[in-house]
């Protein structure tokens, strides 16, 4: 039978702040011995008492921007009960009743909008190692400050799930909430995964998995499920709703623990902790802080730079903040909001357009392809001699060859601080345009007796002939010409 | 209200705790006399009054987000831990607990 697929995520994503949500210690632990960063707080020792991270509030405001979400301007704590090593407290305190961040969506980028429910504020757990008989806890991860985004289950293909997971990453990362390091747990996701005959009007059963790292994993994961759960129902029989984890080597999940009893959280408000009560003023101060997200540049660059290539260079961000001072944006601070021409309103001149096009074309084919193209993101060249290496490929003073190899000597740590023209000029790559000399050359060639036979076959109808006289004008100008004018010029002087 | 010894036995499992036999009749007891007690709040008439989240009518109280020197240290820290490994290679400075999952 065939089935439809419904996904939901939740995805936790930590706050880069430099203490933790309810203690002044280190939220960085990368690197850092085991239980460096920890506090009576952390160790939930009898009386100590969680104080909120002011920062944390504001990151969670910022992040609700990026998700087109509704700030509550009224919200508070709660605890959710559980017993586990990674948790001394034998609570998390999260926000089950009233969490910060409301109703909004993320759009994905072939149009389909995904609905979130809400997001709120909650606390990490620790890491635990596991060995043959026995656990180890380190609580340095524990108490860092999470947003956990809860979607509407509005997705129903795994690249969807994948897209949507990536498009999370890139507006929280954009937005500045997180360091967004995939690898060390920066942003995890739990996918929940439900299978119904086509057109049913009920959802199945569903399973969840948990603690997904990386985006390929979101979509291998629903793809094996989809296998998996289609099976057991063609079968005849039901799905059980469980937790499951993915194994990324093997390529499959496997059950974890059974959800037979529901889980009992027993969540009661957080009585340490006072309610968090926010101004508009609070609000619109911290939203005015975060920077261009993707779905303004999207605005921004749509029609102008091929969607395809778009989509590659929104991965990486520095990349789309260079475009944008190339099309005429400058950026007042880091942490301020840039201005320029934002949203496309004025549209830009057509010659922007292209000059874009054609520095957003070497971005993706020439820096990218690079294999240290990571370090050079940091940087990048200046606006300046990007926006000047494009005019001078418009204008065929430079071939493609050329412009892309100036562009490459753009990142060399001997050349970067000299303008493209010097650098194309150093290179030697800039095409002979000058008609006069290039005539010049032409009436060389052409009165070169080694031409003769060439000559004559073109006058005599044998047009295949001008890319070996053209050839010889490139040579005999040292490969400076111009091969579209040098043919031009060719042409006009055999007729 | 009755506390039945199913109830006793999934709070125990909730928070993992062995009881003996005697302890669950004896919790069991302890419990319903403590929820008998707090019941008599029952008897008020709390229609259309919203709930008391905390008795402080405290609002936004927050910190800066900036790095203090603790009290305790790691070592301290630890010791207040049945069990911890000490600087023992890869495994240093872990809290130890039974194997769990």
């Amino acid at each position: 039978m065939k089935y439809e697929i419904t996904i939901g995520i939740e995805c936790h994503v930590q706050l880069k702040t430099k203490t933790k949500l309810f203690s002044e210690v280190d939220n960085d632990a990368r690197e850092k011995e085991p239980n460096s960063c920890v506090s009576p707080v952390d160790y939930a020792l009898p009386g100590v008492l969680p104080r909120l991270n002011k920062e944390a509030v504001s990151l969670a405001v910022r992040a609700g921007y990026a998700l087109n979400s509704e700030i509550n301007l009224y919200s508070r704590f709660d605890r959710k009960h559980y017993y586990y090593p990674d948790l001394p407290k034998g609570y998390q305190i999260s926000q089950f009743y009233h969490p910060i961040i409301g109703a909004g969506f993320i759009e994905l980028p072939n149009g389909t909008k995904v609905r979130i429910e809400h997001a709120h504020m909650e606390e990490d757990a620790g890491k635990l190692t596991h060995f043959s008989n026995y656990s180890l806890v380190d609580l340095n991860r524990a108490g860092t400050p999470l947003i956990e985004i809860v979607s509407m289950p509005d997705i129903h293909s795994a690249t969807d799930a994948r897209d949507y997971c990536k498009e999370l990453w890139r507006a929280m990362t954009y937005a500045g909430v997180t360091y967004g390091d995939l690898y060390n747990g920066n942003m995890r996701f739990d996918v929940n995964i439900s299978l119904a005959p086509e057109g049913a009007k009920e959802l199945g059963r569903r399973a969840e998995i948990k603690n997904l790292n990386s985006f390929r994993s979101v979509e291998r994961a629903v793809e094996y499920e989809y296998e998996r759960q289609s099976k057991i129902l063609d079968a005849g029989e039901r799905v059980k709703q469980e937790t499951r984890g993915w194994n990324d080597a093997t390529g499959k999940t496997t059950s974890q623990r059974s959800k037979e009893e529901a889980q009992d959280y027993r969540y009661m408000p957080e009585p340490d902790i006072p309610p968090i009560r926010l101004t508009p003023e609070f609000v619109k101060e911290e939203q005015a802080k975060v920077g261009l997200l993707p779905r303004d540049y999207r605005k921004m660059f749509k029609g102008i730079i091929q969607d395809d290539i778009l989509e590659v260079l929104l991965d990486y961000q520095p990349l789309m903040d260079c475009l944008w001072q190339c099309a005429g944006g400058s950026f007042e601070g880091p942490k301020t909001r840039p201005s320029g021409p934002e949203r496309p309103e004025k549209e830009l001149p057509d010659i922007a357009k292209s000059h874009l096009k054609r520095i957003a074309n070497w971005f993706s084919s020439v820096l990218l392809a690079e294999e240290k193209s990571y370090e050079m993101l940091n940087d990048l060249p200046s606006s300046k001699q990007l926006d000047d290496l494009a005019e001078m490929t418009e204008k065929q003073e430079l071939s493609s060859t050329g412009a892309k190899e100036v562009f490459t000597k753009l990142f060399d740590p001997q050349m970067k601080n000299k303008g493209a023209k010097d650098i194309a000029k150093e290179l030697n790559v800039l095409q002979e345009n000058d008609t006069g000399a290039l005539e010049k050359i032409v009436d060389e060639v052409l009165s070169d007796p080694a031409c003769a036979k060439a000559v004559a076959d073109y006058k005599a109808g044998q047009e295949k002939v001008l890319g070996f006289l053209v050839g010889q004008v490139m040579k005999a100008s040292k490969g400076k010409a111009n091969p579209g004018a040098a043919q031009q010029i060719l042409k006009n002087k055999l007729k | 209200m009755d506390i039945t010894r199913e109830q006793i036995d999934h709070l125990a499992e909730l928070s993992d705790f062995k009881l003996e036999e005697a302890e669950k009749e004896s919790l069991r007891g302890d419990l319903e006399n403590i929820i008998k007690y707090i019941s008599e709040l029952d008897s008020l008439d709390t229609e259309g009054i919203e709930p008391t989240y905390q008795v402080f009518e405290m609002e936004n109280v927050w910190r800066e987000d900036e790095i203090l020197p603790q009290d305790a240290d790691r070592e301290k820290l630890l010791k207040t831990a049945p069990a911890f490994h000490g600087k023992e290679g890869v495994e240093d400075y872990q809290i130890k607990v039974p194997k769990v999952l």
